[in-house]
């Protein structure tokens, strides 16, 4: 078995991303006081996936679990100060300052330093900040309600003095009489009212003003009046709209509660002195208060700010260092402490051609640190599935996400990713064919492309950032969009002679026959992709159907079969004779004698002409086979054929599901008795660590019935898979027909129609929609669809042909992958 | 300009484009083979699509009838 892993079956030369790297478990035994530095070069490096040694310890028991929390409390410096530098409207700067000298003790009494000082900045500013805008709000009270008063007093004056004029003029009749006394009493009253004034948030001020009415019963005389700007609430500081309040009030109880009800409504009171001079000068001197502490708010954000921008200088370098650290400890925190507590042991997987990179970076980690011993690198023999990992480059990296969505390959199985290149392009193109359209594509993509080095730094947008990635792919598929649509002959749905001349003509000169009977074809046949004579014509529709079924089932039988050769690969490089003779032989003979049958009979036909009916056939071939074919025969000896291959297709079948679990019970049964005298291993250490990961090895029970089912189900779901995919294949029919009659009414109701109208305007209003109906249907939406269903035929149809899909990816420990992620 | 003829200059620019990846960027033996395999699974792919619309209209069943409005 280990054999079979390392080898490579030798069936063929290997390939790029054929298959996945082969990987080794490797053992690395690393002095303490190495360790750090060791890990930070790996780390560096990026070629080792560590495993973790403590997975049954709590984050907390773990070894360098203090550092960690040590990493998180800077972490969070960090991101209180990146708080405070997006609320100052400051981003952190780019600019690498490559002052890579920063001891990490060093970085964290400094960030403890500045994050004291921005917060002694903060609460001073704030404290600031708040007696500031109190002091508006006492400016704003005075302001209001000394108009309040004056405009009380000149009003009482001009009263007084209306009254005074009238006594003493002769007392008319409407005179009430009682008003002098009324007046005497008033005034003597009036020395005994109390008021309080303030600010009360102006949503609120009804409801303040209903319950004020209410608590008192009506003895209140309250005055509002708006503030025109929103004023800053001290207590919160945010901008609230407000009223100034007046109320005045009589008794000591009233004003209890009014004060009460001030507090419950959040409206700040402020003193006011009756008396105008008082006033002047209070006004005076808040107006003074104000622009000292305005100065003094200045210099405090100057400071604050100047802090800020040179923390913004280094943010990025200081959170990298931290993230940098974090990982570290991290990964520490997965080895496992030797007995002597003098070393770390790490495990972990890595790929075979890494391991002399991985032994440098030891080396110079134990050569930087000084350490006495260096560390011990050594392979270790083990039965685990290793993970999976293909080098793959920024072209062919698109690909294989394609095929990892789907599942991540077995170790070292045939990755579907390497014909996924060309055919996931070519499927699409063939649902896409319109070579105006594939332009288009090719444009928009080759602006990413030519931007590559600019857009891969940015941040971008979901949408955008996707296409960004699957850039090569959409230039895929735009090339392969141009050379189908020369193939259909569409460019705008608008067919061009661009390959020689048409092979149709009219009957006679007078071309009378040309709207009934049809044209007739007079000269060889058009040398590359569909006649442009069809377009238009009323037989199109019926023609093109007919050929892109035909085509569909031609591409897919094809693609089908390139599956299950694929999946021969995969037996020959495992060495699973079983596979080769009773899976992919069945197989084979299965698909084709029905589907690979039909095609054959499909090309027969178009070579010969003949006009023998192919569902007829097919049906019948099942029906009665031995009946005579008559005018449907296209070759001679056609019953024979097809008698075979029946008989071919039944024998399949069973081949297919019975010998394979009888055998896979028989290998079972030899190897255990095989493996009971085999000798232990001989290292102890391969020892040590085989009986850890055998656990789940080699010794489970082989269920028969279980093994039986699961081939029945194989089995079934072939035998059904091959006609339910064969039909799949048929949306590259539907979606091709789709894409193109859209196109031809795009062109021919839109631009056409606002053509033949001779009006300018309506004429640019067509090519807008036209415009827009092309970019936003045919460019973006039928993309996407016809996208979508080539994914479904590439990770349905094709790959359960031979893909597992069941591996795990190799992860490796690398700070380059970490580094982009902007959390802690 | 037959099906034989166009068929050979398929394989000829297929030949072509091999020889050209061969000769501009080599980078051993494994990544050369996935060039190959690359350019032979394209090369297949189109000459399929083109055989396919070739043949179909190689001895029509139907032809292009005109409509009355032209």
């Amino acid at each position: 078995m280990a054999g079979r892993r390392g080898g490579g079956g030798g069936c063929c030369p290997p390939m790029d991303l054929l298959r996945s790297e082969p990987m080794q478990l490797v053992q690395v035994i690393i002095p303490m006081e190495s360790a750090h530095l060791t890990v930070s070069y790996l780390g560096d490096l990026g070629l080792l996936q560590f495993k973790d040694l403590n997975a049954d310890k709590s984050p907390f028991q773990r070894t360098y679990a203090a550092q960690i929390k040590k990493c998180g409390e800077m972490a969070r410096k960090l991101r209180f100060f990146k708080e405070q530098m997006s609320k100052a409207g400051l981003a952190p700067s780019f600019k690498s300052t490559t002052r890579d000298d920063i001891d990490v003790d060093d970085l964290e009494t400094k960030l403890g330093e500045l994050e004291a000082e921005l917060v002694e900045i903060n609460a001073n500013g704030e404290k600031l900040q708040r007696s500031y805008s109190e002091m508006v709000e006492y400016k704003l009270v005075l302001q209001k309600v000394g108009e309040f008063f004056h405009l009380a007093q000149s009003s009482a004056t001009a009263q007084h003095r209306e009254i005074e004029s009238q006594h003493a003029g002769e007392a008319s009749i409407d005179t009430p009489l009682l008003r002098d006394q009324e007046m005497a009493t008033d005034a003597s009253k009036q020395m005994k009212l109390g008021f309080l004034c303030g600010l009360v948030p102006r949503e609120r001020s009804m409801a303040f003003e209903r319950i004020l009415f209410r608590a008192t019963r009506g003895n209140v005389f309250l005055k509002q009046a708006h503030v025109e700007e929103p004023v800053i609430d001290p207590a919160s500081g945010e901008k609230v709209e407000k009223n100034v309040f007046l109320v005045f009030y009589s008794g000591e109880r009233a004003k209890n509660k009014i004060l009460k009800i001030c507090e419950a409504f959040g409206a700040n009171r402020y003193p006011f002195n009756e008396d105008l001079g008082k006033q002047a000068q209070m006004i005076s001197e808040v107006m003074g208060r104000l622009s000292e502490l305005k100065t003094t708010i200045d210099a405090g954000l100057a400071h604050r700010g100047n802090l800020l921008e040179t923390i913004g200088d280094q943010y990025e370098q200081w959170s990298r260092l931290v993230r940098k650290e974090k990982a570290i400890y991290h990964t520490l925190n997965m080895l496992s402490l030797d007995v002597t507590k003098k070393c770390l042991v790490a495990e972990g997987w890595c790929p075979v051609f890494a391991s002399k990179q991985i032994q440098d970076a030891l080396q110079r980690a134990a050569s930087d640190s000084n350490a006495q011993v260096g560390a011990i690198f050594q392979v270790v023999h083990t039965k685990e599935l290793p993970p999976t990992y293909f080098r793959t480059n920024k072209f062919t990296s698109a690909f294989q996400e394609i095929v990892d969505a789907y599942g991540v390959a077995r170790y070292q199985e045939v990755n579907p990713g390497v014909f996924t290149i060309v055919t996931f392009p070519f499927l699409f193109a063939v649902m896409f064919g319109d070579w105006g359209h594939g332009i288009c594509l090719l444009l928009a993509t080759l602006v990413y492309i030519f931007k590559e080095k600019k857009l891969s730094g940015q941040k971008l947008g979901d949408i955008t950032e996707m296409t960004f990635g699957g850039r090569y792919v959409i230039l895929m598929m735009a090339l392969f969009s141009i050379y189908t649509g020369l193939i259909y002959n569409e460019f705008f749905s608008v067919p061009f002679e661009l390959f020689g001349l048409s092979a149709y003509a009219c009957r006679d000169l007078s071309c009378r026959d040309a709207t009934t009977v049809g044209l007739i074809k007079v000269r060889e046949t058009y040398p590359f992709g569909v006649d442009p004579a069809w377009h238009g014509t009323r037989s199109e529709l019926p023609y093109l159907n007919s050929l892109k079924m035909k085509m569909s089932i031609l591409l897919g039988v094809a693609q089908m079969n390139l599956g299950i050769i694929l999946s021969f690969f995969n037996a020959k490089f495992f060495g699973n004779c079983v596979n080769i003779w009773f899976q992919f032989i069945p197989q084979l003979i299965f698909l084709n004698s029905l589907f690979g049958y039909l095609s054959l009979l499909i090309i027969v036909k178009w070579c010969t002409g003949s006009k023998a009916d192919l569902y007829h056939i097919m049906i019948y071939m099942f029906l009665s086979p031995t009946d005579e074919l008559g005018e449907n025969a296209l070759f001679p000896g056609q019953k024979m054929v097809q008698i075979v291959l029946l008989l071919l297709a039944l024998v399949s079948v069973p081949w297919m599901l019975l010998p394979k679990p009888f055998l896979l019970k028989k290998q079972h049964e030899e190897r255990h008795r095989g493996n009971s005298y085999m000798p232990l291993e001989t290292t102890d250490n391969s020892f040590q660590l085989d009986t850890n990961h055998d656990a789940h090895g080699d010794h489970e029970e082989f269920e028969f019935s279980e093994v039986f089912v699961h081939q029945l189900i194989h089995t079934i779901e072939f035998v059904l898979g091959a006609v339910s995919n064969t039909a799949s294949y048929l949306r590259l029919w539907a979606l091709s027909l789709a894409h193109s009659e859209l196109s031809s009414v795009f062109y021919e109701k839109v631009l056409l129609l606002a053509w033949g109208f001779n009006n300018v305007i309506i004429l640019i209003v067509g090519i807008i929609i036209f415009i827009f109906a092309t970019v936003g249907v045919l460019l973006v939406m039928e993309t996407l669809s016809a996208f979508l269903h080539a994914l479904r035929l590439h990770w349905v149809e094709f790959q359960n042909k031979f893909y597992e899909g069941d591996g795990y990816k190799f992860y490796p420990f690398s700070f380059a992958l970490a580094g982009d992620e902007d959390d802690f | 300009m037959g099906f034989l003829v166009t068929t050979l200059i398929f394989a000829v620019i297929g030949i072509i484009a091999s020889l050209c990846t061969r000769i501009c960027c080599n980078r051993g033996p494994s990544t050369n083979l996935f060039y190959l395999t690359l350019i032979i699974t394209a090369t297949v792919c189109c000459w399929m699509m083109w055989a396919i619309v070739y043949l179909a209209q190689m001895k029509p069943l139907i032809v292009p009838i005109l409509n009355e409005g032209e």
